[in-house]
């Protein structure tokens, strides 16, 4: 190597056993309970440490809009539609075609088996090794990132705008009510359809 | 921390979320699987930012957590008018596409 790597100290490897395990655990936990209020308070979890990954990672920005989008906004509209819905199902686990199901699942953890040994022998190329110094003083804060958000992809963040408007109407379109029964006057003037 | 341990994380978080997407049945568990994946995905975007030094991963990072938000929107408001229509939100019982 050609290039000398600024190890870690105890309090970064500590932080980071600690938020991966967390992740992981929230997210295992997630996927296996049967109550749907306990999977999303397991969510919750999974995205707080996963924001406290993406602050080692020195994207203090996306951090805490980690935290403010998604364990807030999208955990609201979860928490709702659990309201609306609430109800436990008996088997959590699909029993019909479980066989094909767990042929997918073993077909993806090979999958990502073989991924995960290329990550590892390619850890020493330099994309990989995060090294302790940041590239530039200000890497990953708010203005930093503001600063590229509205000159480079100034066109893809209106665009995203108009994405999440378009969803924002198409979810009040989707889950409004159905109509009650039309008065009987429109039905006789619009004939039988 | 060296950056192959946090691609090494977002495999096994997107591995945990599409066994769940496989496994589950009920839709609302499906869709907090998708967003699972998409915060494995937005992991492994922050760490090549990291190691590459440059920030454009974290824009596209934020793109993700937008298009997120906007999925979670729209599945969310699917399922509940699934649930007003048949009365349930297993995947398995639901199979057609008008009612």
């Amino acid at each position: 190597m050609n290039y000398v790597l600024a190890g870690p100290s105890l309090l970064d490897k500590i932080a980071f056993v600690v938020l991966a395990g967390s992740v992981l655990g929230f997210a295992l936990l997630t996927i296996t309970r049967k109550s749907a209020v306990t999977a999303l308070m397991a969510l919750i979890g999974a995205f707080c440490a996963m924001a406290g990954l993406y602050a080692t990672l020195s994207a203090h920005f996306l951090a805490v809009l980690q935290v403010l989008v998604y364990a807030g906004a999208i955990m609201v509209l979860f928490i709702f539609a659990v309201m609306i819905l609430n109800r436990d199902e008996e088997h959590p686990i699909a029993l019909r075609g479980l066989f094909v199901r767990a042929a997918g699942v073993l077909a993806t953890g090979y999958l990502f088996y073989r991924l995960a040994w290329i990550v590892v022998h390619e850890q020493r190329t330099e994309v990989l090794a995060t090294s302790i110094t940041l590239p530039i003083p200000e890497y990953g804060n708010v203005a930093s990132i503001g600063r590229l958000l509205f000159s480079d992809f100034l066109f893809p963040f209106e665009a995203i705008s108009l994405l999440l408007l378009v969803a924002v109407v198409a979810g009040v379109l989707l889950a409004r009510p159905p109509r009650p029964a039309r008065p009987p006057r429109s039905s006789e003037a619009g004939g039988g359809t | 921390m060296p950056g192959h341990l946090y691609i090494l994380v977002s495999l096994a978080l997107f591995f945990i979320g599409t066994t769940g997407v496989l496994l589950r049945r009920n839709a609302l568990f499906v869709l907090m699987s998708v967003e699972l994946q998409l915060g494995a995905g937005s992991l492994a975007l922050l760490t090549f930012a990291r190691g590459l030094g440059d920030q454009k991963g974290h824009v596209v990072a934020f793109f993700v957590m937008a298009l997120a938000a906007a999925e979670a929107a729209v599945g969310l408001a699917i399922v509940v008018s699934v649930y007003r229509t048949r009365r349930q939100i297993d995947l398995d019982g639901i199979n057609e596409l008008r009612n």
